[in-house]
């Protein structure tokens, strides 16, 4: 018992050691930067500035648990275009994917630590609600933060040092119920969300707002749980109403179910999507049933841009698969990044914030990206419609 | 590795799982804790004015109070009609309490549903750590308490803790409160931290992990969260500083060695710390007078009467019309073949069954209309047929739970560090010694009871039983498993009890012992009294001799355990 004993307290010993040894390495706390800052900045600029050290990024990204499934769509697109960038030349990126776990605790910690490391910015975290408890984090240690997915309202009021590159559901709904209007004049719609899920819930909150705005009459408002995967009883009930179509803000895990089943109830009635559809898999899994979906989103797939094209075609040769709106607007995070590093060819935190501040039309695979006053992205969405198997411009 | 974010979380768990140990120390598994929480902090944070109205600590101090108390309140609500559940139905039934709350909050207005609720940043790891340390301090002054050494008892044998007088739904209901304000102080000072709150931080998940953190650092001791929680957080940054790549492998890598430590340490990780037995110094001036004293019948007073007692199951007669009286100082023997019904009537005299018709007063209390506990307060002490020690307690421990009765509650004292707590404890202790000594198994005190021999197993029971200072004790074959000179020893033991005015009641198949020991032997079979009279008539009885004496040669053959020997 008593050698136990005596282990244990080694053990312990042995942690704390390791601790503080990992505490030291973190630039020693609340300093920031200051120890690297030498290196971060460069000569030149645009296109021709070169920064000797590798710019530090850390990326908060869900790689486990719930929300694992986006992490790492978004860690690939990361690392793409990590990849492409270094390839490049002149600026080069050394970026730093942690896990959180979709845990709030590890979000926090991660984000401490990357404050406290010495990250010339933070992208992340992958869901809305761990970005509210981290993100200040960041705001205090002065460390500039791109969000890459996060679609709720009030992430970048949350600071002067916070940023998106994702549309908020405020900025493509609207979109999509107008196009949807316009192409099938809707009049009456039920309308479906998952309501234990805060990106599906907002989702439906614009969803609502933008009917109202359009005239369309809502007959009913159906909720289901995210963990749900049977619909029919639900369904039959929208289809009793008779509506011009459905109107559904749910994850993909739902979409998929929901869209088969409703098509062996008979449902023909157009089905419209909030951002959780724009996913290649409704069209994997859900096949035939899938056809005539309609989904707005952030990220044109079918887009002919030539920046796009080109992501498309690298990324299924480097995964062998086809990337989704996660790794886009991952992928276009970084080129933004990029970009507001060399316009003032440093890599120091401030010098990073003031530079994507005066992002204008940046092409990236998103299309030309500008960041407004709120530090919100602007760029234009696309309604899509499933043809053919492929998700097609709704014209 | 050590940032603040990690210093506040492994508090913050630590005090979340002590919220599991707190039931867990008392046998109950309930995963209703994260419920709680989320019920505290949605109130507490939407109740408490801003922090810069009223300023951080004060705001920060009432959200705790208002949390802690919404956490208790709905402990109450749950508890009291759960209390009867045990084990996996009270996992279960706290399980959907728990979900029943996230649905609740899920579909509240003022909760903000799935988005969660904005909550000021308050908590500093300072904060949290002073928090921890005063939950910490609560539960180790509980250990070392009559109430906390109750909750144990209740863990290791619940019908066993009746028996010694403990008040079993009382203090599970405690204990459970306990736990709904340790969780509720959770919930408030996590609120107080991440700056959202949404119902899934006190989902499911969260429940399991906080009884994990619990079972993992170990139940049975005080430190067991604290090192729980510093295990689950400190995996994962571990890992991270030792560069393990993020993704799957690091949260594998943690599950691997959550199974190591519950394969190889199943009392988790605090069973690596020594538990230090208390040892009291022979004879401590103190004595008896710190001891709650009993006032037992005068010589020759009715201590038990039974009037037709009758206990039926299914229409078999286990006993049938018994009328029995018991007179103080008396060395009683019941005795008759296996399945006589002995045991079946001492249970319905001690409290554990209730007679189908007939009436019975022990020492004043009708029994079969008052629960165990009240019959063991009345002055009534057993040892059972088969032992039913705390096994995971020492000796001591053991026999201090027998003096349950006669010691003061000694917890609220402890935390104050009253002398009074002391000498309190010093008294039971030494009385507990004193039982230990009687019974001849003072060098053992420190033993865990499971380590025990049978025979020295059999002579615990009777110190635990004894140290409720009794009026009249029931030892339910006493002898078994003992050998001959064992067996004279525990023969001299009753009769020194029987000469302090102690009354007895011996079932026993050691006719010899029987004989040379009792005072009158009652001879029961079938359920009916056949024989009733001194040992010497008894033993001359030929109807005692037919049924079961038999040949002359049983008189001093030790029972054939073998037959199967439930009444």
């Amino acid at each position: 018992m008593r050698t136990k004993l005596f282990s244990v307290a080694v053990a312990a010993t042995a942690t704390l050691a390791l601790a503080a040894c990992g505490g030291g390495n973190g630039d020693g706390g609340g300093g920031g930067q200051t120890g690297a800052a030498g290196g971060l900045k460069g000569q030149g600029s645009g296109e021709s500035c070169t920064i000797s050290q590798a710019v530090p990024v850390g990326a908060a990204l869900s790689l486990t648990g719930a929300a694992g499934s986006y992490g790492t769509s978004q860690q690939k697109g990361l690392e793409l275009a990590a990849e492409q960038l270094n390839a490049k030349g002149g600026v080069k990126y050394d970026v730093k994917i942690e896990d959180d776990q979709t845990d709030p605790r590890q979000g926090i910690t991660v984000f401490e630590g990357f404050v406290n490391g010495g990250k010339s910015i933070i992208i992340g975290p992958t869901l809305s609600n761990t970005a509210f408890q981290a993100q200040p984090v960041a705001q205090e240690g002065k460390t500039p933060v791109l969000a890459i997915s996060n679609t709720a309202k009030g992430i970048t009021a949350q600071g002067d040092y916070i940023f998106r590159d994702s549309l908020t559901e405020a900025q493509v709904i609207p979109q999509t119920v107008k196009k949807a209007k316009e192409k099938f004049s809707l009049a009456k719609v039920v309308v479906m969300y998952s309501n234990d899920d805060a990106f599906t819930k907002s989702g439906f909150e614009v969803f609502d707002a933008a009917l109202k705005t359009e005239g369309v009459q809502v007959l009913e408002t159906i909720t289901f749980s995210k963990a749900d995967t049977d619909f029919r009883a639900l369904l039959t009930q929208a289809k009793g109403q008779s509506p011009d179509a459905i109107v559904v803000s749910g994850l993909i895990e739902a979409a998929i179910p929901l869209v088969t089943q409703a098509r062996e109830l008979g449902i023909t009635v157009p089905i419209i999507g909030g951002n959780g559809f724009n996913n290649p898999k409704l069209m994997a899994d859900a096949g035939e049933a899938a056809e005539g979906v309609v989904v707005g989103a952030a990220w044109n797939s079918a887009s002919a841009n030539e920046l796009n094209a080109g992501f498309i075609k690298d990324f299924q040769t480097k995964f062998n698969a086809a990337p989704d709106q996660f790794a886009a607007q991952a992928h276009a995070g970084l080129t933004l990044i990029d970009h507001a590093v060399r316009s003032g060819c440093s890599a120091e935190r401030d010098a990073i914030r003031d530079g994507l501040s005066k992002i204008s039309n940046v092409p990236t695979v998103l299309g030309d990206v500008s960041i407004n006053a709120d530090r919100d992205a602007e760029h234009p969405a696309v309604v899509q419609v499933v043809e053919g198997g492929k998700f097609t411009v709704l014209q | 590795m050590l940032t603040d974010a990690t210093l506040t979380f492994v508090a913050l768990g630590a005090i979340f799982a002590y919220s599991f140990y707190a039931v867990l120390v008392a046998g109950q598994l309930s995963l209703g804790q994260a419920g709680f929480a989320s019920l505290a902090a949605f109130t507490a944070a939407s109740l408490t004015p801003k922090p810069s109205e009223i300023g951080e600590i004060p705001a920060l101090l009432l959200a705790i109070v208002i949390g802690m108390a919404v956490g208790s309140a709905a402990a109450v609500v749950l508890g009291l009609p759960t209390m009867h559940l045990r084990g996996v139905f009270l996992a279960i039934a706290t399980l959907a309490f728990a979900e029943a709350v996230r649905i609740l909050i899920l579909n509240q207005e003022w909760t903000g549903g799935a988005q969660g609720m904005s909550v000021p940043k308050v908590l500093t790891p300072g904060i949290a750590w002073v928090v921890l340390a005063l939950v910490a301090y609560w539960f180790a002054r509980m250990g070392r308490s009559r109430y906390g050494r109750a909750l144990e008892a209740i863990r290791e044998d619940e019908l066993a803790a009746r028996a010694m007088g403990i008040d079993v739904g009382r203090h599970r209901l405690m204990a459970f409160v306990t736990a709904g304000a340790v969780a509720g102080l959770y919930g408030v000072l996590w609120a107080y931290y991440v700056r959202l709150i949404a119902p899934e931080d006190f989902g499911f998940t969260a429940a399991i992990d906080g009884l994990v953190t619990a079972v993992v650092g170990g139940s049975t001791m005080f430190v067991g969260p604290l090192l729980g929680s510093g295990f689950q957080t400190l995996i994962p940054e571990i890992q991270r500083a030792l560069g393990v790549e993020a993704g799957w492998i690091r949260p594998f890598v943690a599950s691997a060695l959550l199974l190591v430590i519950i394969l190889f340490l199943p009392g988790g990780l605090a069973s690596l710390v020594r538990r230090r037995v208390r040892l009291p110094k022979k004879h401590s001036p103190t004595g008896e007078r710190a001891l709650r004293t009993r006032v037992h019948p005068g010589r020759g007073e009715v201590v038990a009467s039974l009037e037709g007692l009758s206990k039926e199951y299914g229409g078999v007669h286990a006993v049938e019309k018994v009328d029995l009286e018991l007179r103080s100082g008396e060395v009683v023997g019941l005795i008759g073949p296996n399945g006589a019904g002995k045991t079946t009537l001492v249970n319905m005299i001690s409290g554990l069954l209730h007679p189908t018709s007939g009436h019975a007063t022990v020492l004043g209390t009708k029994v079969g209309r008052v629960p165990v506990h009240r019959v063991a307060q009345a002055g009534v002490s057993r040892t059972f047929q088969h032992s039913k020690l705390f096994n995971r307690l020492s000796a001591l421990e053991n026999v201090l739970v027998g003096g349950h009765l006669v010691s003061r509650p000694t917890f609220l004292r402890r935390l104050l560090w009253l002398p009074s707590a002391r000498r309190d404890e010093l008294a039971a202790l030494d009385h507990a010694a004193r039982c230990l000594e009687r019974v001849g198994l003072t060098d053992l005190a420190s033993s865990r009871a499971s380590s025990l021999s049978y025979g020295d197993q059999r002579r615990l029971e009777i110190a635990r039983a004894l140290a409720s200072d009794p009026s009249l004790l029931i030892l339910d074959e006493p002898a078994a498993g003992m050998n001959h000179v064992e067996a004279n020893r525990l023969s001299d033991l009753i009769g020194s009890l029987a000469a302090d005015g102690l009354t007895i009641l011996l079932i026993e198949h050691n006719v010899g012992m029987v004989l040379s020991t009792c005072d009158r032997i009652v001879v029961l079979n079938f359920g009916k009294v056949i024989a009733s009279g001194t040992p010497d008539e008894v033993a001359a009885n030929p109807t005692v001799i037919e049924a079961y004496l038999g040949s002359a040669e049983a008189e001093s053959r030790p029972t054939d355990r073998t037959e199967g020997s439930h009444a």
